[in-house]
């Protein structure tokens, strides 16, 4: 669906994405996992026509984001990270903007049957401004899907939530993929790669450092982990492969340790020396 | 489908604007410069000053509608189209969507005029009050729809190149100010030292203000018409060009 080869992209001395290339599947989530500054919201700013650029190709469905941005406008919807709504029109007014550029057919009840998906029906003559946070971010992914596209960005989509209401927006994430829509998201949260995204690329300073499914990433660096808290107060960490193994080694150790499955973050660590959040 | 792929750029605006309306605020300080401008030249220095043989009320009325009518065409769309871009991000909603660049800026422009029109008209009402020599003619309004556009695309220029919304006021205060004043609002251009005249006459204003005087396009006019037209068609396409050209 998606196939990026060789991007890349300076802002002045800054690498912001370096000579990066991968595939994105039909129908799958796919998220790019990495901490701040690692190019994942330049990478889907220039698949998403917003940005050019410097070296590479991106194209999508058949078609290039640079020379065709027509074509790609008619088949992305964009979840951008900072809340891009009209903060002074209402709920309703932000959807019917959005539907005419794109020139959608059959507005009210599309705008509608979004609306109700989001739960967010009977706030439709709101202005926005007057909207919670969680509100807000639900309402922009109804505008991203509103016009049914065949890719969803989602630039780090819970940023900023609490948990319960970051739990609310996944399950609307998963939703969307239920008519075989691709969705790709960026996150710079464990829990949300891991929960949410079939495929998981890890990136680093623009450049790419594994590309997996969450389950097939973890088991390189073993499935279980010991965390032991040393005299010092540091963190030492012992991976396995087994939880056999990993029991073991506990008992071999002093109090303080604590036994749990491995996750993208140790992955993370193993790969780049340091953590993510 | 495509010829209208403007409007909805253009309802977004007027959505906004409207709900801008029942705020008082915008309604006064839309109006309260050229009242501030009337009051004092026309009523406390100039009453007592005839020009080209009328009141010098009717010279200055219609100086000030072109005037309003540039300052609000050319402020509302510089500063919210660097707004939208810069700090709303809602810039970036229109320019993702599959519509022209020209599209963009024909919304941008017409919501701009709009805005012009608006405030110029407030102007116009004051005139007929405060000035009774004061009658507008079809060419009148030809003018100022001429000189909203005009500006209006201007402003989409400064909106789309400046860096930060401080940039803004730098461009009104060395553009938009001298403008005001010195391109024959307030007293004919002739009254000025000619090299000044020479700067003066590339002023688009200036040119607004010799045919919003006028009855009708005389020959005389023609030179002052082709000028703002020549404006307007440059600063339309360039306005595109930069929008086409967005990349962040």
């Amino acid at each position: 669906m998606i196939k990026i080869s060789g991007l890349t992209k300076h802002y002045g001395d800054i690498v912001a994405v370096d000579n990066l290339s991968l595939e994105i599947r039909k129908g799958e989530i796919f998220g790019l996992l990495g901490p701040n500054g690692a190019g994942k919201t330049t990478t889907i700013k220039i698949l998403t026509t917003l940005s050019k650029p410097d070296a590479g190709s991106c194209i999508i469905d058949g078609f290039d984001v640079v020379r065709n941005p027509y074509e790609i406008k008619t088949r992305i919807g964009v979840m951008p990270q900072e809340n891009n709504l009209d903060r002074e029109l209402t709920a309703y007014e932000n959807l019917l903007i959005y539907g005419m550029l794109h020139h959608a057919s059959l507005l009210p009840e599309k705008i509608e049957r979004i609306l109700k998906m989001v739960e967010l029906w009977d706030r439709k003559n709101s202005v926005v401004s007057k909207f919670s946070g969680g509100m807000q971010r639900r309402l922009l992914i109804a505008r991203a899907l509103l016009t049914e596209p065949a890719v969803l960005f989602l630039d780090e989509p819970t940023i900023g939530l609490d948990p319960q209401i970051r739990r609310q927006l996944w399950e609307v994430i998963r939703k969307t993929k239920i008519d075989g829509r691709t969705v790709v998201l960026t996150t710079h949260y464990i829990e949300e790669a891991e929960l949410l995204c079939d495929r998981v690329c890890i990136v680093f300073k623009g450049r790419l450092i594994a590309l997996d499914t969450p389950e097939n990433l973890k088991k390189t660096v073993g499935e279980y982990a010991v965390d032991m808290i040393d005299d010092m107060g540091k963190l030492i960490q012992y991976m396995f492969k087994t939880r056999d193994e990993a029991h073991e080694k506990a008992k071999q150790l002093q109090n303080g340790v604590t036994i749990r499955r491995s996750n993208l973050e140790d992955v993370f660590m193993k790969l780049t020396g340091g953590k993510i959040e | 489908m495509m010829i209208m792929d403007w409007y909805p750029v253009f309802l977004r605006e007027m959505l906004l604007f409207k709900r801008k309306l029942f705020k008082l605020g915008y309604l006064f300080s839309a109006m309260i410069v050229p009242i501030i401008y009337m009051i004092t030249f026309g009523l406390g220095l100039g009453r007592n000053v005839r020009m080209n043989g009328t009141d010098y009320l009717n010279y200055l009325i219609p100086g000030l509608v072109a005037m309003s009518s540039m300052t609000n065409s050319y402020t509302w769309v510089a500063s919210s189209l660097n707004l939208n871009r810069l700090y709303f991000k809602t810039f970036q909603v229109t320019v993702q969507s599959p519509i022209h660049s020209s599209a963009i800026m024909i919304g941008e422009v017409l919501a701009g005029m709009v805005k012009g029109l608006f405030a110029s008209g407030l102007i116009i009402m004051v005139g007929f009050i405060a000035a009774k020599g004061f009658h507008i003619s079809a060419f009148f309004i030809v003018m100022l729809l001429l000189n909203g556009f005009m500006f209006a695309s201007l402003g989409v220029i400064i909106g789309m190149i400046t860096k930060s919304h401080e940039d803004t006021s730098t461009y009104n205060n060395f553009f938009i100010m001298p403008m005001s004043f010195f391109s024959g609002t307030f007293f004919p251009v002739d009254r000025m030292p000619d090299f000044l005249q020479v700067v003066i006459s590339i002023f688009p204003l200036t040119h607004t203000n010799i045919l919003i005087r006028k009855s009708a396009l005389y020959a005389d006019g023609l030179v002052s018409f082709a000028v703002i037209v020549t404006y307007a068609v440059i600063f339309f396409i360039y306005g595109s060009l930069l929008i086409k050209r967005y990349s962040e």
